[in-house]
């Protein structure tokens, strides 16, 4: 069985294109026309991807985003009118791990989904020891990080962020490096993506969220994984 | 609070007024205290000296008469002397006796006597008289001096007084007025400053509420229960806010709406025809055709809306910079990957190897790319981008080998749908709209920036188009920027 995605989007037209040219692209699309179609087709069969236009009638695309975040890490990708906008952060923090602008190409949604799905590798090809880092044990093969012995529960694009700042502790990852390994962005991707995503980070590794011990500031520069 | 001319401020005239107004009453105050002290004293100290004097040389007189006729010269002379000094008894004047030979006796000279008051005892009167002289201390002082003609004798009786400690009493008293006076201007400007401070408070209040508006906060309001007298000006001014208020909502709301109406078309749109363009091969040779022109076109379309999203964005000051700190390098490295331009050359000196700009990457993104689209559409294709770093400015410029833009259009061709108007060099397959240049203006003038267009440097044909950045701080937006 294909990868499904569950597009939830209120306008006829543009959910027949869009799943149109999804399918063309291989994957299987559930369609939803509002919020709650959408929260009730992911409880019952949960889908791998799930796509989610914001301006939605009733429940709101923020709101189905939070649902389906309380329930699930699966990859969540917002549909924007505007890039420039609050909505990209607020959507971001409500849960999602990208996001897309009106008009957009299907097969930019694709490669977006692909991104997505790509498992989080370690920089070294072959090389998916454990890395420990102070109370974190992270262990790329089994997608877990414990702290304390204790599982934490990350989304998989956190996760792959976490990797990404673990294969190299004490190194400073600039933003358009982690957008291009992380979200597999070039260089014109969104710097705020790394920056919720850190924030919402860190809130799952951190004891104070507000004075980070791991996940850390370098100015200017990018973030790191402090030793 | 604007620069400039505060002393035109109403705070500034209103202070200033009341320390007028009691500068002026403290002044009437002290000329007619001091001017009634001083006439009051003097008048009590001469009518004392005077009856002082007056009996001096009646006593003088007396002595005198007791003189016999017929003695003699050197007699007369040391009686004239004990005359004189029997009456040096009132304090601090000097008596004079002139006898009829004219000899003074005293310790004062005859000369010492103003002439005036001479010419009028002269005449057997009596006669005072108040004048100024160097006195011993080599200081002016004001002396009091009383003349008695003595007829019968051929001699004249005078007494000066020195009128120092008077005087030096009137000036400490003068002094002490004044400084009162200073002190009630003082105190009329700080009442002036209070009760303008307490009148202007109202105007504080709404001009700090009207900053706060300017800033965007339209959830600012003035209290109505402060001052009844200001209820009226209060509702008009909440009144005008909620109107404004309303009006950029409506404004935002229009535009966000126009946004989402237009998108909603072309998502459909292009995601059908990429699908159209999946199965192109299967398709027809006429329909690949038409393929290949709805996607030229949809692709046109897309931006123009892009652009005039933007553009109405930009009218609404909605638009807001997301400010990051990066390497110019790397960064128009990436732009001209982007634009498909292989033919440009990326220029920069050793120096400038790693200069670091803070701005809006994906708006600066746009500005370079709209140049080199620019370029490719009325220039030949640009040729050249170079960066440098001039004192606090960064300089980015795009050349290319077209014709140049004429000195007339050099500020024209940045206004909107603007187009050369000669159309020299304009490839005319794509007749773009001219908002792409408009847009680089507005980018660079968000960013506090400059752009023109000059000939090239190197005299060959072509444009080049000058953008200048400040640098900014080099410190990171961090994740501030996302919040």
């Amino acid at each position: 069985m294909g990868t499904r995605i569950l597009t939830v989007e209120d306008d006829e037209r543009i959910r027949q294109a869009v799943t149109m040219a999804l399918e063309e692209e291989g994957w299987d699309v559930t369609e939803a026309a509002n919020g709650e179609v959408a929260l009730d087709s992911f409880s019952t069969d949960p889908a791998d991807v799930v796509l989610i236009d914001i301006m939605l009638p009733g429940i709101d695309g923020f709101e189905v985003c939070r649902s389906i975040r309380r329930a699930s890490d699966v990859p969540i990708i917002m549909v924007t009118a505007r890039a420039d906008t609050h909505d990209v952060v607020a959507g971001l923090e409500a849960g999602a791990d990208d996001y897309l602008t009106k008009p957009f190409a299907p097969k930019e949604l694709s490669a977006r989904i692909r991104a997505m799905l790509r498992r989080a590798r370690s920089s070294e090809p072959g090389d998916l020891e454990r890395i420990g880092v102070g109370e974190l044990e992270i262990s790329p093969e089994e997608g877990l990080v414990l702290k304390n012995g204790e599982e934490l529960h990350l989304t998989k694009t956190e996760f792959k962020l976490l990797v990404e700042l673990a294969s190299q502790p004490g190194k400073v990852f600039s933003r358009e490096v982690l957008l291009e390994r992380v979200w597999g962005y070039d260089y014109f991707g969104d710097g705020r993506l790394v920056d919720v995503h850190v924030r919402r980070l860190r809130t799952k590794v951190e004891d104070d969220p507000a004075s980070p011990r791991y996940v850390v500031t370098s100015r200017g520069l990018g973030y790191k994984l402090q030793p | 609070m604007p620069k400039g001319q505060w002393w035109r401020g109403l705070l500034a005239r209103v202070t200033f007024a009341y320390m007028v107004g009691a500068l002026l009453l403290s002044a009437i105050v002290v000329v007619t205290s001091y001017a009634t002290t001083r006439t009051r004293l003097l008048t009590e100290e001469e009518s004392s000296a005077r009856s002082l004097f007056v009996s001096n040389a009646r006593e003088v007189r007396r002595k005198l008469a007791a003189l016999p006729a017929d003695s003699d010269a050197e007699v007369r002379r040391t009686k004239y002397g004990e005359a004189v000094e029997g009456s040096r008894r009132s304090n601090g004047s000097i008596p004079l006796l002139v006898s009829p030979s004219g000899e003074s006796h005293g310790t004062l000279s005859r000369d010492e006597i103003p002439d005036d008051l001479r010419t009028v005892v002269g005449a057997n009167e009596i006669a005072e008289f108040r004048y100024r002289q160097m006195n011993d201390e080599q200081e002016i002082e004001t002396f009091y001096a009383v003349g008695v003609g003595l007829a019968d004798f051929g001699a004249e009786y005078y007494e000066i007084r020195g009128l120092a400690d008077l005087e030096s009493t009137l000036n400490d008293l003068l002094r002490i007025l004044l400084a009162a006076a200073a002190a009630a201007s003082l105190a009329g400007a700080g009442l002036g400053y209070y009760s303008a401070r307490r009148a202007l408070a109202p105007v504080t209040r709404i001009s700090g509420a009207a900053q706060a508006i300017a800033a965007g906060d339209f959830k600012t309001r003035l209290d109505l229960q402060v001052d009844p007298d200001l209820a009226v000006l209060s509702q008009s001014f909440n009144g005008m806010v909620d109107a404004l208020g309303a009006r950029i909502e409506r404004d935002e709301r229009f535009a966000s709406d126009v946004s989402h109406e237009l998108r909603s078309p072309l998502m459909t749109l292009t995601a059908s025809l990429e699908v159209l363009e999946r199965r192109i091969v299967s398709l027809p040779e006429v329909a690949q055709r038409a393929v290949h022109l709805l996607r030229d076109d949809l692709t046109r379309f897309e931006r123009l809306v892009e652009d005039l999203l933007e553009i109405s964005r930009m009218d609404a000051g909605a638009v807001q910079l997301q400010l990051s700190t990066f390497g110019l390098g790397e960064f128009l490295i990436n732009v001209i990957t982007q634009s498909h331009s292989p033919q440009i050359r990326l220029e920069h000196s050793e120096r400038n190897r790693d200069l670091r700009v803070t701005a809006d990457k994906r708006r600066l993104a746009q500005v370079i790319t709209n140049l080199i689209t620019n370029a490719n559409k009325y220039g030949g294709g640009a040729t050249e981008i170079t960066f440098k770093r001039i004192g606090d400015v960064v300089q980015i410029t795009v050349e290319d080998e077209g014709p140049g833009v004429p000195e007339s259009e050099r500020t024209k061709i940045f206004d909107r749908f603007s187009r050369i108007s000669s159309d020299a060099g304009r490839r005319s397959s794509d007749s773009g709209v001219g908002l792409g240049l408009s847009l680089v203006a507005e980018h660079v003038r968000l960013h506090d920036g400059r752009v023109w267009v000059t000939d090239r440097l190197d005299g060959r044909q072509g444009a080049r188009f000058v953008i200048e950045l400040p640098e900014g701080e080099d410190d990171d937006a961090d994740e501030e920027m996302a919040i």
